[in-house]
């Protein structure tokens, strides 16, 4: 099946079937519990390890590091990292980020504290009077995020400082504190109840997981297209490593897989109105964002995949934007891929390691029978 | 830039407290140890009321201790007159599970009743949490919305507060919730994660009182020649009006002379409450040094 055939009757049927499966809490097929083992260990390494936007490099080698020993990559001028698959057309590409949210010190202050500027969207009150990490050449470097001393009849705090126990600029230059390093808190990969899990930076992490849990599984001998596997720099702010990625393929990408977050309203605190995937029954085909929308007989054509490999497939639309996205302008089609996350871009990302495990299912299955 | 507490004021100041001491063989002991505990001590989860687990670690930390009725830990020293009494507060602002829901998250309770500082119940909105259930600590995390589902957060919304808050510990129903061990009644506070920076700052919620607590221990742990008799006291549910220490105070007392341990924090009440390792030190020796009359 490739990019450029429109599904007939019966993948319309399929995606009927999918549908209506994964309203039922059937069990998937990647539930074992050494899929669920290697799902854990591959995304702990990466959660655990820290890149706020354009500073991916941790990231990039912890990824490099988890990939089989065959995986030739490469890594181009902006940050992205390449592996490349598989000969002739149509070429396909899966895209996952390898940054997080996060600051970056924009300023040290007269008092040895560090004025920040935010590096991609999310609640500021959500870092406030929590433990800080500073990420300088020579280590991390220990602070707070300092609490507010004013306006506490609201939720938002004011910009955000970071102390690092100094009282003076030249002190806190002195510990290799400069302007333009990032800055984090510390974060842990922790298990919930059954197969759940929660931890930071799960968006995109999860992405970078299944897509190397792909690579490892994957049956180089079965596919019949070129396909590049992409780690992408810079997303939350802006895909500017895909679009990098995007510009130097030009046209020849028939079809493109952003494999990132789908953010679900399954949660008590989100208005039940769309988005509604739950946690726990599979990967999602994120078939309406902010950023794009994929033609329906593609969805469809998904579905079929899906079906025929025994992946469970949800369907939804979520909001945000995708990497994909930057590859349309060129003539690609962007189907992106997901799996469900609470609490997006929150210290407290909770997700279902089957839904990793099934993501990583579905990436296999579409590079080698789509 | 140092936020100094009414508790802080009432013993003076650690950098006052290391000038009191002098340098003896004790005074070095306690001096090792406090820092070390004080880390130690604050990744305790300890709600008022709840503090078993923090008590059982001092029990066997700390030899002819003993757990008086009220759940205080008790440690005497010496004989004989006069009768003095060394305190530090074991117990910490938290919550209890108020209520289990259908879909298996939890509802919490303010323990004891009122926020101890105003953004209290805001510091659990997403972050990680521990329930201390019947088999044990469950780890969770309180719900907050995705940013990216967000329609609109005004900059002027209210403070997030106990009411708004749902414990997820990835249980899908009640009853996988009740499996866990986790009730009503269920203990619940902050996930501890003691966090050094600095020139031997200590951050962690009521940093201040677990650095007391460890500076006490220490001084006992250097084995101090009491004057008179001594009871050293790390009491229970402070947070209700000093319940334990009152009752160490009816059940071992009267007493010539009391001191509470206590340290000057920075950022009090915070996740962050900052304390020094140094200062903690220098209470330590202060408190072995008041022990042996000096």
């Amino acid at each position: 099946m490739t990019g450029g055939r429109r599904p007939d009757g019966r993948g319309r049927r399929a995606l009927a079937a999918v549908l209506l499966a994964a309203c039922a809490p059937a069990p998937l097929r990647a539930q074992d519990d050494a899929r669920i083992a290697e799902a854990q260990q591959v995304l702990a390494a990466l959660v655990e390890t820290y890149g706020v936007s354009g500073d991916e490099g941790p990231v990039r080698q912890a990824v490099q590091r988890l990939l089989p020993g065959w995986a030739r990559t490469e890594t181009d001028t902006a940050g992205n990292l390449w592996l490349r698959v598989g000969r002739g057309d149509p070429l396909v590409v899966f895209v996952a980020h390898l940054d997080e949210i996060g600051f970056t010190v924009d300023s040290i202050l007269d008092d040895g504290s560090l004025h920040l500027r935010p590096r991609g969207g999310f609640f500021p009150s959500l870092f406030e009077a929590q433990p800080a990490l500073v990420h300088a050449p020579g280590g991390d470097i220990p602070g707070v995020f300092l609490p507010r001393d004013t306006g506490v009849a609201r939720r938002a705090p004011p910009p955000l400082r970071v102390s690092v126990g100094t009282a003076s600029r030249a002190a806190t230059a002195a510990l290799g504190v400069r302007p333009g390093q990032t800055v984090t808190m510390p974060k842990r990969f922790v298990r919930l109840a059954g197969a759940r899990a929660t931890g930071r930076s799960f968006d995109d992490r999860v992405g970078c997981a299944a897509q190397v849990l792909a690579v490892r599984h994957l049956d180089r001998a079965a596919l019949r297209h070129a396909v590049v596997f992409l780690w992408s720099v810079r997303e939350e702010i802006g895909l500017e490593g895909a679009a990098a990625a995007a510009a130097a393929l030009g046209t020849a990408v028939a079809r493109v897989h952003a494999v990132d977050t789908f953010v679900s309203a399954d949660s008590p605190l989100e208005l039940p109105t769309f988005a509604l995937a739950p946690l726990g029954r599979g990967a999602v085909a994120r078939a309406l964002d902010n950023s794009s929308v994929t033609p329906p007989p593609y969805v469809d054509s998904l579905a079929a995949v899906a079906r025929a490999r025994g992946v469970a497939l949800q369907v939804g639309a979520t909001n945000g934007g995708n990497d994909g996205s930057a590859f349309t302008r060129y003539g690609a089609v962007d189907v992106p891929l997901g799996w469900p996350l609470r609490y997006s871009h929150s210290p407290a990302e909770v997700v279902d390691l089957r839904d990793v495990a099934s993501l990583a299912d579905l990436i296999r299955a579409v590079a080698e029978s789509w | 830039m140092w936020r100094w507490t009414r508790a802080a004021r009432r013993w003076g100041g650690g950098a006052a407290l290391g000038a009191l001491a002098a340098i003896r063989p004790a005074g070095l002991a306690a001096q090792t140890a406090a820092a070390e505990l004080a880390v130690r001590f604050a990744g305790w989860t300890a709600v008022a009321g709840f503090e078993q687990a923090a008590t059982d670690s001092l029990l066997a930390l700390l030899p002819g201790s003993a757990r008086d009725r009220a759940g205080n830990v008790v440690v005497t020293l010496g004989r004989g007159a006069p009768r003095r009494l060394a305190s530090c507060a074991v117990d910490e602002p938290g919550y209890v599970v108020g209520a289990v829901t259908d879909d298996g998250y939890l509802r919490l309770r303010r323990v004891p009743g009122a926020a101890p500082a105003p953004l209290f119940d805001q510091a659990l909105e997403g972050q990680r949490v521990t329930l201390v259930g019947d088999a044990g600590p469950v780890p969770g995390v309180v719900a907050v919305r995705s940013v990216h589902l967000a329609r609109f957060r005004a900059a002027a919304e209210a403070p997030f507060t106990v009411d708004d808050a749902f414990v997820d510990v990835g249980a899908a129903s009640r009853a996988e919730a009740e499996r866990l061990g986790l009730r009503v009644l269920t203990p619940v506070a902050l996930a501890k994660r003691p966090h050094r920076y600095g020139d031997g700052l200590l951050a962690a919620p009521v940093a201040g009182a677990r650095a007391a607590c460890a500076a006490l221990a220490a001084a006992l742990l250097a084995r101090p020649q009491p004057r008179g008799t001594v009871v050293a006291a790390f009491t229970v549910q402070s947070r209700y009006a000093n319940t334990g220490l009152r009752a160490v105070e009816a059940l071992a007392g009267p007493f010539a002379e009391e001191r509470q341990a206590a340290l000057a924090v920075r950022y009090g009440g915070t996740p962050v409450e900052t304390v020094s390792l140094a200062a903690a030190d220098s209470l330590a020796r202060a408190l072995a040094a008041w022990i042996e009359g000096r």
